[in-house]
């Protein structure tokens, strides 16, 4: 836990100085989630605040403070899900529309200041984005939860609400179609 | 098989380690709370609102029953102007007529 149990109980109550305070904590590490689920710079704010916006409003449903972490992963996930199903609703191209960075990266690269490790990282990122929309919203998340963020399968179990061999077979099919993707792609990054 | 599948292993660690944990702009807060405010007003306005209806719909139920139930009521309701002891003997008046007639009989 990266804040005491009586900060949440206060904010929980109520407190908004106590409810800055989680905030502050929290937010590099859920802007970091945020930013490998959905795979957009540029839109990471906004669905981090989506998060902060929706815990302010259900906080007073957290049954207790031990549960925060989860709680908070949970609506995490729901928020970038939300994100990821919009976005294929507007049939938006992730490779032809380029981010913010990736405009950065390539006026760096025109004027001839391109480093070759942030290339290596940019390719990377790309082929990894590219992999994960390649799939179902539900498996890319559920897979940068356990592969990316390093979860383990008892915080998945609280996040999910499902218990151990129900979220193994879906990480195993998961992990299935995305080996099918990542081989029909061959991609000649990572190595 | 397992080649690919340890080439993905390793990719996913290197996803990790080229997308490091990024802090927010100068702005993350007060657009949180911005949005905050916001819902809380849009909250409270819908509550308003619920309320404005109910209020409506309560006045206009009293008018309905005022001008049309109330009347109708009125008009089934029977009205005696008598003393008790007149309205006991209309009502019982048959009675009194079949006591008389059975004593002719005799």
């Amino acid at each position: 836990m990266l804040v005491d149990f009586e900060l949440i109980e206060r904010a929980r109550s109520g407190d908004d100085s106590a409810f800055n305070q989680v905030v502050q904590a929290y937010r590099k590490r859920i802007l970091g989630t945020i930013a490998r689920l959905i795979g957009r710079p540029e839109d990471v704010e906004d669905v981090g605040q989506e998060v902060f916006l929706r815990l302010y409003f259900s906080l007073d449903q957290l049954r207790t403070a031990e549960v925060f972490e989860p709680w908070l992963y949970r609506l995490t996930v729901n928020a970038a899900y939300d994100y990821l199903r919009r976005q294929r609703r507007r049939h938006e191209s992730r490779m032809s529309d380029l981010s913010e960075q990736q405009v950065m990266m390539a006026d760096a690269a025109a004027g001839g200041k391109r480093n070759v490790e942030e290339v290596r990282r940019t390719k990377i990122r790309e082929t990894v984005d590219d992999l994960l929309g390649k799939i179902s919203e539900e498996d890319r998340i559920l897979l940068t939860l356990k592969e990316v963020e390093g979860l383990s399968l008892k915080e998945l179990e609280k996040i999910y609400r499902v218990n151990e061999n129900a979220l193994k077979v879906r990480l195993f099919r998961a992990r299935q179609r995305v080996l099918k993707a990542y081989e029909a792609g061959e991609p000649e990054v990572g190595e | 098989m397992d080649r690919m599948k340890d080439r993905l292993d390793a990719l996913w660690t290197e996803y990790r380690d080229a997308t490091p944990d990024i802090d927010a702009g100068p702005n993350f807060m007060p657009q949180l709370w911005q949005k905050i405010e916001a819902r809380r007003v849009e909250t409270t306005s819908v509550f308003r609102r619920l309320a404005q209806i109910c209020v409506m719909a309560t006045v206009a139920l009293a008018l309905i029953m005022s001008v049309v139930l109330i009347p109708t009521t009125h008009n089934d309701e029977v009205f005696y102007s008598g003393t008790y002891v007149d309205a006991l003997a209309a009502e019982h008046s048959n009675d009194y007529v079949d006591v008389l007639a059975a004593a002719d009989l005799r």
